[in-house]
């Protein structure tokens, strides 16, 4: 009896066998498409689900999903270069990786290939075009951090601001303005109205590296002690003042915008997003002030690329054509929140809350003086970086010691970061 | 199979479960903290205590602890005497007594945060009642002080419910018997408690304690919630270096630093709080 069993498991094994075989006798090709980004397990549904399934029905081409961390794409790419047997068809990282795999020799160029229909964003472009004029990768998605204001902080403006001016982002709206600004709010209404999310969950020290500092000294990291830099801090100390004591404990801002506790508020766009779609009436999003060397501000940059050698390099083509598409774009926009990289895309971006986050990105990054500061790619180091500009945060305006011995005291110890990793100091 | 294998037979599938989910992750954590490329190295400790947040952490911990344990125990004590009588409603008053312990302790963070914060609950009554005419800030690095006392206060709300479960249990176990006769012989409220109550209770004490002291050298959500890492504590440290600076020898050695203390803390309590029972002192 057993003996029967087992041989018709064997045929049934052998049969089922064939007939996949004969399926896919077609040999259908499956685009393997590995990607830092869109990993959390609702991005990743959005993915499956909604991103992916027009683009199979469209082209019948099959895309295999393969979230990855950073260091474990960047192991991959270097094992399976070494074998000389690749197996990703595209990549989706951010601009530092993918600058690192250029560097590498790992990528593709995509000079001449040509993408109908769309204008990608000429500063994107830049970032993804190396010193000798090659494209290795396609902007594919943009984030940013904005400031959000509650309309009724308009009502006590210094003299000489003007609402235009805020949300256009003009030369008149200069962090010494806003520091006027949230003071008359104070004076007049007792109430410190300025927010950051400077709790132990939140980007506060993304400010201090990607705004505060090149404003002001022009560089994230390479100033770090000089005395533009003291007076930076002298800056944010005297803001301070003015700037709600519970933003400690904050992670993010939209709750404490929601409930009036601060007018004006920093943080990421995914960050605030709940709070325009709560109450699009109350709130607009604008450029971040200027300060004396330009206007910093922070483009999380993610791009698509194809690996040398790749295994199917005309099918990745079309699904890099199809997430690059500007309705595509807008889509990815409406789910995850991250903003589209071609000029059409904004354009086609519905009336609403999101319209109101897109015109507050697009203001900002079309600012003449924008000074675009990347978030340098230290890997694993990433976190000791952001901690040494909590820490001078802390020791500086929290504890009151003087800023330039503080920096003096933590220069060697980011520059090392970058030394270790063999980069320029940004 | 031969009864004297029994025990150990019946003991084996708690001892795995404790080599499993204790010891391994423990000898982890001493491999994370004590080498370095495959070596014995003390490089992973100096850093972790070359950063002052760790002392500051130590000594919150500590602080949040001293504070907190005895105040529970008294609030217990009282709570529990209280409730250790016939009345009307008894049952009902003990449920809601123990209501808090079913809630987390980041949802008890976040219970009073709302209540509070500049625009909460307690801020608004105390206004609208004119007591106040701005409101008192509890949040923030100045205000410290405030932030530690709003953990003490979510904390006792939270956890005092543990000591009084087992307090309460304690008392109902007390003979009436004993009370019975030292009222016989005159003796008063204060002197029954004293002589009898309390020595009877102290081995339901040292449970208490025991229990309260080791959860308060992990204490977390709550100091999470409120104060950020404004105050630091131990278990709140380990989780910012694994979490955002990655740095996981370092989280190893916040992690064995609160095991370490809990060790020593729970031997103390067994060496200096013997516990008597009446029956056998001679």
């Amino acid at each position: 009896m057993r003996k029967i069993g087992g041989v018709l498991l064997a045929t049934l094994l052998l049969a089922a066998v064939m007939v996949s075989g004969c399926i896919g006798g077609k040999e259908e090709a499956k685009v393997v498409w590995a990607s830092t980004q869109l990993n959390p397990p609702e991005e990743r549904a959005f993915v499956l689900e909604k991103l992916l399934p027009p683009f199979k029905d469209e082209t019948g081409i099959d895309v295999e999903f393969v979230p990855l961390s950073y260091a474990d794409l960047s192991t991959r790419l270097a094992g399976e270069m070494e074998a000389g047997k690749v197996t990703i068809d595209v990549i989706g990282d951010l601009h530092g990786g993918l600058d690192y795999f250029n560097s590498q020799g790992w990528l593709m160029d995509l000079s001449d290939k040509k993408l109908e229909g769309r204008t990608f964003i000429e500063s994107f472009m830049k970032y993804a075009t190396d010193k000798d004029g090659k494209i290795f990768y396609i902007p594919w998605m943009s984030a940013t951090y904005v400031m959000v204001i509650n309309k009724d902080a308009f009502k006590y403006l210094p003299a000489g601001l003007t609402e235009e001016d805020v949300i256009k982002g003009t030369e008149k709206w200069t962090y010494d303005a806003l520091l006027e600004w949230a003071k008359n709010i104070y004076e007049q209404t007792g109430k410190k109205a300025l927010g950051f999310p400077a709790g132990p969950k939140g980007l506060f020290h993304r400010f201090l590296h990607g705004y505060l500092y090149p404003s002001f000294t022009g560089y994230e990291a390479k100033n770090f002690d000089t005395p533009e830099a003291v007076k930076m801090w002298n800056y944010l100390k005297e803001l301070w003042q003015y700037v709600n004591p519970t933003s400690t404990t904050w992670d993010s801002m939209a709750d404490p915008l929601l409930q009036g506790e601060v007018l004006i508020a920093w943080d990421h766009t995914a960050r605030i997003k709940n709070a325009i779609e709560t109450k699009p009436d109350q709130f607009v999003v604008v450029p971040v002030p200027r300060g004396p060397k330009g206007r910093g501000f922070i483009v999380v940059l993610a791009g698509l690329a194809i690996p040398k050698n790749a295994p199917h390099p005309e099918e990745a083509w079309k699904l890099i054509d199809y997430l690059t598409r500007p309705e595509v774009q807008v889509e990815i926009l409406k789910n995850v929140g991250f903003f589209p990289t071609v000029k059409e895309a904004a354009d086609a971006v519905p009336e609403g809350p999101l319209k109101i986050l897109a015109n507050g990105v697009a203001a900002q990054s079309s600012t003449k003086d924008a000074l675009i500061v990347m978030i340098p790619n230290l890997g694993e180091k990433g976190g000791e970086f952001s901690a040494i500009y909590r820490e001078a945060f802390q020791r500086i305006v929290l504890q009151g010691e003087d800023p330039a011995k503080v920096t003096a005291e933590l220069k060697p110890k980011l520059y090392g970061l970058f030394q270790e990793k063999g980069l320029e100091v940004p | 199979m031969r009864t004297r294998h029994l025990p150990y037979l019946l003991i084996l599938p708690a001892l795995a479960y404790l080599l499993f989910f204790i010891g391994y992750p423990l000898l982890e954590a001493l491999y994370l903290a004590f080498t370095k490329n495959g070596t014995f190295s003390l490089e992973t400790v100096r850093r972790a205590t070359s950063d002052p947040m760790f002392w500051k952490a130590l000594k919150y911990t500590l602080a949040f602890a001293a504070v907190i344990v005895p105040l529970q125990l008294v609030l217990a004590l009282i709570l529990a005497l209280a409730v250790n009588r016939a009345f009307r409603g008894k049952d009902l008053a003990i449920y809601v007594l123990v209501i808090p312990l079913t809630i987390s302790d980041v949802a008890a963070g976040l219970i009073w945060y709302t209540m509070l914060s500049d625009h909460g609950f307690m801020n608004k009554l105390l206004m609208n009642l004119g007591i106040i005419s701005e409101p008192i800030h509890f949040f923030g690095y100045q205000y410290r002080n405030m932030e530690f006392l709003a953990i003490v206060i979510a904390e006792l709300w939270r956890a005092t419910a543990i000591v009084f479960v087992i307090i309460l249990a304690g008392l109902q176990m007390i003979s009436r018997e004993y009370l019975e006769a030292a009222e016989v012989f005159g003796a008063g409220y204060w002197t029954r408690l004293r002589r009898i109550v309390i020595p009877m209770l102290k081995p339901s004490i040292q449970s208490a304690l025991i229990i309260r002291t080791l959860f308060a050298m992990q204490v977390f959500g709550v100091v999470w919630i409120l104060a950020g890492r404004d105050i630091p504590v131990l278990a709140g440290e380990g989780f910012y270096q694994l979490t955002e600076i990655k740095d996981y020898g370092v989280a190893s050695i916040y992690a064995l630093t609160i095991a370490l203390l809990s060790i020593v803390l729970g031997a103390l309590y067994v060496k200096f709080l013997k516990a008597e029972y009446l029956e056998v002192r001679q």
